[in-house]
């Protein structure tokens, strides 16, 4: 960068900050005007208020799909770890059948999720699984499988294959190894791995849309809300869950840097 | 602890890797209690050697006796052995007392023992005071006695070590090859040290195996590999050395003279019946070590050589003259090993020498 001419530094710069700002400040307009009464369309900027705070906290619907997402969430999340961690540890230095085996687990997360909700509902159907929480907990667990899968792999794989040798050349058994040495290694990565798919489960729509049944998650609920009119309480709720998503990718960053370079750094 | 029992004998072991032949039929015997270098350049199957005896790969063929009894099939946990690996392979997420207590708590040793025994580990590698640092925090000398006294904890028939020291810088290398040395002096255990890096090997060692292309080429002590090789390889590739090829000639009691472009050469065999065994006419080489070669005056009745000085490197307390010998259409360069002196050297490049070596100081080896 510094070998660039100074004119050329300054047009960058300018054009960074325009595309900053046109990207991100629709975000900001939201939590600002949570703090400020609405009144026919227009925000009164001259009276700060936690109102639409108390609104939303008034919302029965609201906390009722609040509740139903974050069910749905850490059962997605148990399920996708778990499932996940198992298929990566099995099929990590397996050279026959892994990469159809990382298509299909990829397919359902690159597919439109029109079509993967589709699929689902369709293949639910022809079971006679009538739809519900469990449908929509294994619809997300699709979704989300190959980002878990994905995080525990890069793990492994970048794990030293001595450190297994060195386990079992010292006298441990296979079991042993597993518990003492290599899970401990992924476990990082796999909280990491829980975190994005928390973070995906919780405002995933298209696919809940079409395979819940009378329960609605929360991105479900404001879809319909936005329907009827746009409320000042949504501000609020869009503030919140904007807060709440940031602080998720912080953590998950933190998971997801190597402790060896967390180490060095400090 | 008795050098003169083997220990481990692996006997005729060969190793492939799918239809890639790596090591063809190796007889090697390691005595209890002997520091063994095994020695090669890079891809001469001196590493999977190694991974046999550890059991950290499977024998294609042939097996491997501990004690007398085959143990090919043992699986790695199970064999009193235990690696130092090339990479150290300590445990990220442990203490420098969980990795060294890691073989003895799988062993379930109760905990009291396993304290006892790793503060007295980490006494013995004087890293004490590192107990509970995690490998992350430590330098690469630090990780390298880490996993020594992780290693070692296990009190093993047979210690492994897998170029341990390739990753430390000279100064620290030197300082590692005598404390390892010590500590195999202290604890009487069997160390098997895997190095591409001779004179690490002559430093450590007392036998070396010399490894070429999946085949040993020659074992003994760094004395006779120095001054005996058996080969051209070894010859070439154990210290510096000068080959001169040509034809033997008839045996004369303890020597043989030997015919070649820079004329006739007599060389030492006492002790090596191969060589008193070679028909003559046999092609061979002379080999004797640039230090053997010295500027040869009125006197000497030695091996006569002449040539021109192409070169002269000082190289601190020796200085090493290269010269050029031999008619234009068998040019043959030699170097010449000398103590620096103070007042500089009395040779100058350019200059026409008269050399020799005398015939105790040079070896045949067979072509």
């Amino acid at each position: 960068m510094s070998a660039l001419p100074r004119p050329s530094t300054i047009f960058l710069a300018a054009i960074t900050t325009l595309v900053a700002v046109l990207l991100y400040s629709p975000l900001f307009v939201p939590i600002v005007s949570s703090f400020f009464t609405v009144s026919h369309g227009n925000v009164d900027w001259s009276s700060p208020t936690l109102s639409t705070y108390v609104a939303l906290a008034e919302n029965h619907d609201i906390l009722v799909a609040l509740r139903t997402t974050l069910v749905v969430g850490v059962c997605t999340v148990i399920l996708s770890v778990v499932s996940g961690t198992l298929l990566a540890l099995y099929y990590h230095g397996r050279r026959s059948g892994r990469s159809i085996l990382q298509f299909i687990i990829f397919l359902p997360f690159l597919m439109p999720p029109i079509i993967s909700g589709l699929a689902l509902l369709i293949f639910f159907r022809e079971i006679g699984l009538e739809r519900s929480l469990l449908t929509v907990v294994i619809g997300h667990t699709v979704f989300v499988l190959a980002i878990v899968y994905r995080t525990v792999l890069m793990r492994l794989q970048s794990m030293s294959r001595t450190l297994v040798e060195a386990s079992y050349d010292l006298g441990a058994t296979g079991w042993q190894t597993f518990w003492r040495i290599i899970l401990p290694n992924l476990s990082s990565a796999m909280v990491g791995g829980a975190i994005l798919a928390f973070a995906l489960s919780f405002d995933e729509t298209m696919i809940t849309i079409l395979v819940t049944g009378t329960q609605s998650t929360l991105p479900v609920r404001l879809w319909a809300m936005m329907r009827l009119g746009f409320s000042p309480d949504i501000n609020a709720l869009v503030a919140l869950i904007l807060m709440f998503t940031v602080l998720l990718c912080v953590l998950a960053a933190r998971f997801l840097i190597p402790r060896q370079m967390a180490t060095e750094r400090s | 602890m008795n050098q003169n029992t083997d220990l481990l004998t692996l006997r005729s072991v060969s190793k492939s890797y799918g239809t890639v032949p790596v090591l063809h039929d190796i007889d090697l015997s390691i005595k209890d209690g002997e520091f063994l270098t095994v020695l090669g350049p890079s891809g001469s199957g001196k590493t999977t050697v190694l991974r046999l005896i550890g059991g950290l790969e499977p024998l294609t063929s042939g097996e491997i006796r501990l004690d007398g009894q085959d143990i090919s099939r043992m699986p790695i946990n199970k064999r009193p052995f235990n690696t130092v690996f090339q990479d150290y392979a300590l445990f990220p997420h442990m203490t420098v007392s969980g990795n060294v207590g890691y073989g003895l708590s799988v062993r379930h040793i109760k905990r009291k023992e396993i304290a006892r025994r790793v503060a007295e580990a980490l006494e013995l590698v004087q890293l004490g005071r590192f107990a509970d640092r995690f490998p992350a925090q430590l330098s690469g000398g630090q990780r390298q006695r880490v996993a020594l006294a992780r290693a070692l904890i296990c009190q093993p028939r047979l210690i492994l070590l897998d170029e341990p020291l390739a990753a430390l810088d000279l100064e620290l290398r030197r300082q590692m090859q005598e404390f390892l040395k010590s500590i195999q002096r202290e604890i009487k255990t069997t160390f098997l040290f895997v190095t591409h890096d001779q004179e690490e090997a002559i430093g450590m060692a007392d036998r070396i195996c010399v490894m070429q292309a999946g085949h040993i080429r020659q074992l003994g002590t760094p004395h006779d590999l120095y001054y005996k090789p058996n080969c051209e390889f070894v010859a070439r590739f154990f210290g510096e050395n000068n080959l001169v090829a040509g034809k033997l000639g008839p045996v004369q009691g303890e020597q043989r003279p030997i015919e070649t472009a820079l004329g006739r050469l007599v060389c030492s065999i006492s002790g090596q019946p191969h060589l008193k065994a070679a028909p003559d006419g046999a092609r061979a080489f002379a080999a004797f070590r640039p230090e053997a070669l010295r500027l040869a005056d009125a006197t000497d009745d030695g091996n006569r050589l002449y040539g021109t000085i192409a070169d002269l490197a000082f190289a601190g307390s020796s200085t090493v003259a290269t010269i050029m010998t031999g008619a234009d259409n068998a040019a043959q360069r030699l170097r010449l090993r000398m103590p620096s002196r103070i007042d500089g050297s009395a040779l100058k490049s350019g200059e026409t020498v008269s050399l020799c070596f005398a015939p105790h100081e040079g070896h045949l080896v067979l072509a």
